[in-house]
């Protein structure tokens, strides 16, 4: 059985408009989306912004309703639980958010930060709740001390790490990092990275890793899928996709990662030139009439593609 | 036992180093000369209202003395006394301390009501809000100081409870109209979307994690409008659909002014109210202001 | 526009049938109805007689009805019978209406002609010993209550140095329709209408001051001072137009403080307009007098915070997309 299993998966928000304000159409912002995940395996969404794929990750732990679809957690449809139910089955997907600074309550302290989840879900004394908070924010890289402070006295990469701490205090078995290091200085960004993969052996996580960085996905991933306008447009293993893309939306996206050695220079320009001449020879062969995707077609075991 | 001590000591010393937002206001509040002065001026007095009102003996304030009417000041009676001899002293400190108690009351109910509303449509939103907003504008655009009038003069049984009722009913939607754009604007951070992911029921997200970033907000609104419900109340009092007579307020002095020749010819009677009502709101008010100017310059600094 | 016009007064629908509820409630819960003041004048008036009248008047049929009948009445400017006068309040109120009518225009205008000079002065040289007086000013005006002022002034101007009359709308031995009469009449008007206007300056002062100083180093004035447009052609051609159209957008918002004002300065310079008369009313128990009032109150808001949020919408598209 998958781990995760998302199946056409839908996010529409009504337009509404005219006098009664009567509903006139709807914004797709996820359209028919279907994807899983494998037990320990890091699955990234990649796209420009407003694709969807914060949508998505949103979607997946709750904090926005899905308008149709299934959301399969080891075989039990997260979509279809109540609140109640699903307060229960929250444990297992955990968040980790893009913006370190608005992600935690200024006015709480790290302490009562990281204790927040064990107090909802275990009676623990003060005491077993100290050292469990002071275990997990030393296992973070951060001093058992600084429990005590409040989230203005850290850095960035600092509270990126209290946010995965607090992450991290229910076990959880899969986390969605929104974009976790897009805040952070470059500098921090390979820190929080490498330390997110140490804790993914130590803590067996599986991760949905959602950002618009293509050489960031490259890194972290095992397999991706491209969004755009709220679909897939490829879908597979990593290596395939960034060795080979089929989709010309891909192809523009992985042409674009921006290469630092000078030699190359010429050859990345030409490479780029050449695929803008078949976006725009070959339009109509990757989108239809609205300028949507096609549905995904396998062109391999581990490889889709959103063409006819 | 004695690690736990010293535990609760390190906690305390780091507390008194955290950026208690309180702490912060106050700090800020007393480096505004004018404020402090006020603090210090409103302190006194309400000190020496409360205090001397417990030694004070109401029966024999009110008691009429037909051989001293209207007399003016004296060493027997500092501030004169009134059309049924009554001494005027003695009564401005129960009416100051009838007054600054009631206008306290109903900030505290009018505070209450319009967080709690406020913060719930601001959370929810979609239709909740929109209903609670619809009954906010309507109240809003009600002739308040009339309808407050009509309903003391008809309801049956009127006392103080029922006044602080019907002031309550009108004057909680200014504040849970703050507090909800306030809310609105709060519930859009992450750190709330965390909240919610991390297994916190709604009612402890609003009240644990949105609340306290609200509070410098809430103390100003509620500094200020401490001042204006002492306003209205000695205002409603001045007209005779104030406090019950029972429970004589600053503005029921005042309203002894009603009277041309007291107006005139007897300002001891009225004047010591009018200044005093001026004096806290004043001081309020001043309190208020820097409290405003310290909260936006913290939200400036972030 | 023309859409969020339409969408406005659609709101006001609601809110008007509401509160003509609210009012025939209250109007059903005050005590006597128009019979007990005929009553009190013809005591020797049977039972009988008195169900008979009930049954005409139609005060024993069900409340719906009673009410679609008043709400009736009211569109046909009927609004019933004063108790006590005995004659109908419409009449009682006219002489009346144009009293308090008078008194807030002049309300209005004074606190428009005193706050918006001190308001471009503070905001124009910020931080000038004129700014912090004006600012002061303000602090304090804002935290006085009307009725203490009022009293203060009639007690200083009216008693004390006896410059202003302290009571009443005209004299009586001025004949009516002269010159005098009208001299006479703003004469009694400009002290209550100062008290009024010298303590509601401050949410146009506070509001021309920030607007101006934060327009002032906005890009756009920047580009009008380098191009060397004088400095005064800078405040009124690029500053102050677009501050002037809000600041007239207050006035509908202020009507439910001058209705509340109106109550205390009448009151307190007895002058004979709707606040008075709704104080006596109530105190004589004159309801019917007293649920005209209520109403005619109430429509008014209703009306000035309707176009008020027109004249806003106007200056601001942003209000008009929800």
């Amino acid at each position: 059985m998958e781990f995760l299993k998302v199946n056409h998966l839908k996010v529409y928000y009504p337009i509404r408009s005219g006098f009664f304000r009567r509903v006139v159409g709807h914004v797709k912002a996820v359209d028919d989306i279907s994807f899983q995940l494998n037990r320990g395996e890091t699955y990234g969404l990649v796209g420009e912004s407003g694709c969807g794929k914060t949508t998505t990750g949103r979607t997946l732990i709750g904090l926005i309703k899905a308008t149709a679809g299934e959301i399969l957690l080891e075989g039990k449809d997260l979509a279809k639980l109540n609140r109640r139910e699903r307060s229960y089955h929250r444990k297992d997907i955990q968040m980790i958010f893009q913006d370190p600074y608005s992600s935690l309550n200024p006015k709480k302290r790290v302490l009562d930060i990281i204790a927040e989840p064990i107090r909802n879900f275990e009676k623990l004394s003060p005491q077993e709740e100290k050292r469990k908070v002071q275990y997990l924010i030393e296992r973070v890289g951060l001093h058992p001390d600084s429990i005590y402070k409040y989230p203005h006295e850290f850095s960035g990469g600092q509270r990126q790490r209290i946010g995965i701490a607090r992450a991290l205090t229910l076990h959880p078995k899969l986390i969605i990092a929104d974009e976790p290091v897009s805040a952070l200085d470059v500098s921090v960004q390979a820190q929080v990275l490498n330390f997110m993969k140490d804790i993914q052996t130590e803590f067996q996580l599986t991760y949905l890793f959602i950002s618009h960085d293509l050489g960031i996905i490259r890194h972290m991933c095992d397999r991706i899928g491209i969004m755009y306008r709220g679909q897939f447009v490829e879908e597979g293993a990593s290596q395939e996709i960034f060795n080979n893309p089929q989709h010309i939306y891909t192809k523009r996206l992985i042409s674009a990662i921006p290469n630092v050695d000078p030699r190359k220079k010429q050859e990345q320009i030409k490479l780029r030139q050449h695929v803008e001449k078949e976006y725009k020879l070959s339009w109509q062969r990757y989108f239809n009439a609205e300028g949507k995707a096609y549905p995904l077609k396998r062109i391999s075991d581990t490889h889709s593609v959103a063409i006819l | 036992m004695r690690a736990n001590l010293n535990d609760s000591q390190q906690i305390a010393k780091d507390v008194s180093q955290s950026p208690s937002s309180l702490f912060i206001l106050w700090r800020e509040m007393i480096k505004d000369k004018l404020a402090l002065i006020s603090l210090v001026v409103l302190s006194c007095i309400l000190l020496i209202v409360y205090g001397s009102a417990l030694f004070l003996d109401q029966d024999k304030i009110v008691k009429v003395d037909l051989l001293s009417i209207y007399a003016p000041p004296s060493a027997e009676h500092w501030l004169g006394t009134d059309y049924g001899g009554r001494d005027i002293l003695g009564q401005l400190i129960i009416g100051a301390r009838n007054s600054f108690t009631i206008g306290l009351l109903i900030t505290l109910l009018t505070g209450f009501i319009g967080l709690a509303i406020g913060l719930i449509a601001g959370y929810y939103g979609g239709i909740i809000d929109n209903v609670i907003m619809r009954i906010i504008d309507f109240i809003l655009v009600l002739p308040f100081l009339m309808l407050v009038i009509v309903f003391v003069a008809i309801v049956p049984k009127y006392n103080v409870f029922t006044f602080i009722l019907i002031m309550s009913a009108f004057l909680w939607t200014g504040k849970a109209r703050l507090i909800r754009a306030k809310t609105l604007a709060e519930r859009e951070l992450d750190y709330v979307s965390a909240s919610k992911t991390l297994g916190t029921p709604d009612w402890k997200i609003m009240i644990r994690e949105i609340l306290p970033n609200l509070s410098s907000i809430i103390i100003v609104n509620l500094t200020l409008n401490l001042a204006g419900n002492i306003g209205i109340e000695s205002g409603l009092s001045y007209l005779g659909f104030g406090l019950p007579e029972s429970t004589p307020s600053l503005g029921t002095l005042v309203s002894y002014a009603t009277n041309p020749d007291v107006l005139q010819n007897k300002w001891w009677v009225w004047l010591p109210a009018s200044l005093l009502i001026l004096v806290i709101m004043l001081c309020i008010n001043f309190i208020g202001q820097a409290l405003k100017r310290a909260a936006d310059a913290r939200q400036r600094l972030g | 526009m023309l859409k969020f016009i339409l969408r406005r007064i659609m709101m006001m629908i609601p809110q008007l049938l509401i509160l003509s509820i609210l009012v025939f409630a209250l109007a059903k819960a005050m005590p006597g109805d128009a019979l007990t003041g005929q009553l009190a004048q013809s005591p020797k008036m049977d039972a009988n007689t008195l169900m008979e009248m009930r049954e005409k008047l139609g005060l024993n049929d069900p409340v719906h009805i009673q009410y679609v009948r008043w709400v009736k009445n009211l569109l046909h400017g009927d609004l019933g019978l004063s108790y006590i006068h005995q004659q109908p309040v419409t009449d009682l109120l006219s002489g009346r209406l144009a009293n308090t009518l008078l008194l807030s225009a002049c309300v209005l205008l004074l606190t428009y002609l005193i706050a918006i000079p001190l308001g471009l002065v503070s905001g124009r040289w910020q931080d000038s010993w004129a700014d912090k007086l004006i600012v002061g000013y303000s602090y304090v005006s804002f935290a006085t209550p009307l009725f203490i002022f009022a009293l203060v002034m009639l007690f200083v101007f009216g008693f004390k140095l006896g410059w202003f009359p302290t009571g009443g709308s005209v004299d009586i031995q001025v004949e009516k329709g002269t010159l005098d009469y009208y001299i006479n009449k703003f004469y009694h008007l400009l002290l209550p209408a100062l008290s009024g206007a010298l303590i509601g300056t401050v949410g146009i002062i506070q509001y021309l001051r920030s607007e101006i100083i934060d327009t002032k180093v906005k890009d756009f004035v920047k580009t009008a001072r380098a191009k060397g447009i004088p400095e005064s052609k800078i405040y009124s051609h690029h500053i102050l137009r677009n501050s002037f159209l809000p600041i007239a957008a207050f006035l509908g918002y202020e009507i439910t403080g001058l209705i509340g004002g109106s109550i205390f300065l009448e009151s307190i310079y007895s002058y004979p307009g709707l606040g008075q008369l709704f104080l006596q009313s109530i105190m004589q128990r004159d309801y019917s007098v007293v649920t005209a009032l209520v109403m005619i109150s109430g429509l008014a808001t209703l009306i000035g915070t309707l176009l008020s949020d027109i004249i806003l919408s106007a200056v601001d598209p942003r209000i008009r997309i929800e």
